[in-house]
């Protein structure tokens, strides 16, 4: 009975990740063609029609200056899916460069390239994400247009979110050091690139996939923090970030609450992700 | 290899002394590297804070310089000021030898000493953590607790879908329905490093909960309460001392949006007043504190979880 139970559950558990694949990938593809979808360009303005309620003109209405809702939720949802996964790569990329100093070289002997890397990695975890990226962006000016602001706010993220995953690959490369078929492979006079490329590479790729995976949703969720205090992507172009601003006025949401919808789709997205993330990730190595 | 294996041969009554001031020796040692460490830390924070803003577009200009009504001699104290705060390395070797006595300078943005706007904020911000840090831990160890004990999978399923939910719902806004609907804020703070935590003490838990001695004791027939706190508790302490550290550091992130956006007059919302308004000494002393504050707990994490490793 028991065993029934457990593999209903881990079958529901494989349609879990098939049915996140699906829903992300159908997202991806509205978000990809999301231009050639809306009905109209993310800051058209209907003068006559402001805040005007979902109908047959406008699927989920209006905003108060009369945009488009469904228009800017298509082009934010292309903003904040492409980017992430960018800004991710961007960090996975940084930190796969920046652990072979941190991890290489014997312990006990001074190095000051893996000191100073070790110590800004220890500032950039102890500082919050959140705190850096706000000096980091407020530092910019705010009047910028708003394709910069999209290229600086996931910029500094990539920039800015390396630390973690260094340590992680850091630790990956040093336990591969001390390894017996590292030692084999040395003895045996393998050069050092065949060694990374063809040893080395494969066990850091997994890793470097899980925490790709990781670094995506926080990504998502760091804008939409951003976008929430002003700082993310610039007005008129469409974020979810700066989508969810309209989530401050509560008489607004009681009144139209379709303009949920975008929180509701970040929400649908962050879920998929997490679904595919517990695959690749094991638990406990998340946090 | 070979120290493993004389170890293997001195262990013996004879050798508990020695071995005993090895560990002590062992122990100081990383206590040692832990003050070091942490000092270093904390000075870089800062610095890494201070040279952000200092080469930051525009921050050569001060605003204040362009008002018509000031006096010369005010227009002067102003260049004197910007000139000073300009030469970084200076500026931060006499911030720091001030911050050394207590004296964190003045905030640009508020005219007021940073000590005084810390002090005043500090007590609001510290309960928020508090009730977040403490509610999540508690929170997130009992649903991981409820995916591990029961030993049934529709509450493991259950329990990783509210932390999966959790998760995907950003959390100023969980804060901002929370805000609206008079609810505590430290339960949405909570609630938000709930998810953060589950995976990790769930990994954790399962680990000891499927432990040979709690096996054992569980067939003895001792009581679930005590079975968790010896067994579970008791030997996971250092790891989820560990883990206080990774949920301040979440708390703090969390925090910033929450505050600035509930209007909430705490350090969360001074750290995102003072990045809008490139306020240097704010901005260091902010970076300063809250890298002390999570880097000394995690090096106490680490003390804690490196001294329940065996030898």
């Amino acid at each position: 009975m028991r065993a029934a139970r457990s593999g209903f559950y881990s079958g529901l558990g494989a349609l879990r990740q098939t049915a996140a694949v699906w829903i992300l990938a159908a997202i991806c593809i509205v978000a990809l063609f999301g231009p050639a979808l809306a009905p109209f360009s993310y800051d058209r303005q209907f003068r006559d029609s402001p805040a005007a309620p979902p109908g047959g003109r406008f699927l989920l209405g209006t905003d108060e200056i009369g945009r488009d809702r469904l228009s800017r939720l298509l082009y934010a949802t292309r903003t904040s899916l492409l980017l992430a996964p960018a800004a991710a790569a961007v960090s996975v990329g940084l930190a796969l460069l920046l652990s072979v100093p941190l991890a290489t070289g014997r312990a006990g002997n001074f190095n000051p390239v893996r000191s100073v890397l070790s110590v800004l990695t220890t500032v950039c975890l102890a500082l919050p994400w959140i705190f850096l990226f706000i000096i980091l962006r407020a530092e910019l000016p705010l009047d910028t247009g708003p394709m910069v602001s999209i290229l600086i706010t996931f910029a500094l993220m990539g920039a800015a979110g390396w630390a973690w995953p260094a340590r992680v690959f850091s630790a990956s490369i040093s336990n591969m050091e001390r390894s017996g078929w590292m030692l084999q492979a040395r003895a045996s006079g393998i050069s050092r690139w065949r060694i990374a490329l063809v040893h080395c590479w494969p066990h850091l790729r997994a890793v470097a996939i899980a925490q790709f995976l990781v670094l995506v949703p926080a990504y998502i969720l760091a804008e939409a923090s951003l976008g929430l205090l002003g700082l993310g992507v610039a007005e008129p172009l469409p974020s979810w970030g700066n989508l969810l601003r309209d989530l401050q006025h509560p008489d607004l949401i009681r009144a139209n609450p379709w303009i949920l919808m975008p929180l509701v789709l970040l929400v649908i997205v962050m879920i998929c992700l997490e679904a595919l993330q517990s695959q690749a990730v094991p638990a406990g190595e998340i946090d | 290899m070979t120290a493993k294996g004389s170890g293997h041969h001195l262990k013996g009554p004879g050798n508990r002394n020695g071995s005993g001031a090895q560990r002590r020796n062992a122990l100081a040692r990383r206590i040692a590297r832990s003050i070091f460490s942490l000092v270093v830390a904390v000075l870089a924070g800062g610095f890494v804070a201070a040279a952000l803003v200092r080469y930051s577009p525009g921050f050569e200009i001060d605003e204040n310089s362009w008002n018509p009504q000031i006096s010369a001699s005010t227009e002067a104290a102003i260049h004197a000021r910007r000139e000073y705060e300009n030469e970084l390395p200076r500026f931060y070797v006499r911030y720091v030898a001030a911050a050394l006595h207590g004296d964190l300078g003045e905030s640009d943005a508020f005219r007021v000493p940073v000590t005084d706007l810390l002090r005043e904020r500090a007590g609001v911000t510290g309960w928020l953590i508090f009730w977040g840090v403490a509610g999540g831990m508690l929170l997130g160890g009992w649903l991981a607790w409820l995916a591990v004990w029961p030993r049934r999978p529709g509450f493991e399923a259950s329990a990783v879908t509210v932390s999966g939910l959790l998760l995907a719902i950003p959390p100023a806004v969980l804060a901002l329905g929370f805000f609206f609907t008079g609810a505590p804020l430290g339960l949405a703070v909570a609630l938000a490093i709930l998810p953060r935590v589950f995976g990790t003490m769930r990994a954790l838990w399962r680990d000891l909960y499927g432990s040979g001695a709690l096996l054992a004791a569980r067939a003895r027939g001792i009581s679930a309460a005590a079975l968790a706190w010896r067994y579970v508790l008791a030997p996971a302490a250092g790891r989820l001392i560990a883990l206080v550290g990774v949920a301040l550091v979440t708390a703090f992130g969390v925090l910033i949006p929450i505050e600035a956006l509930c209007d909430v007059p705490g350090i969360g919302q001074l750290a995102w007043k003072a990045a809008i308004s490139r306020d240097l000494p704010l901005l260091c002393g902010l970076a300063l504190i809250i890298t002390l504050a999570v880097a000394l707990v995690a090096a106490i994490g680490e003390l804690a979880e490196n001294s329940q490793r065996p030898a």
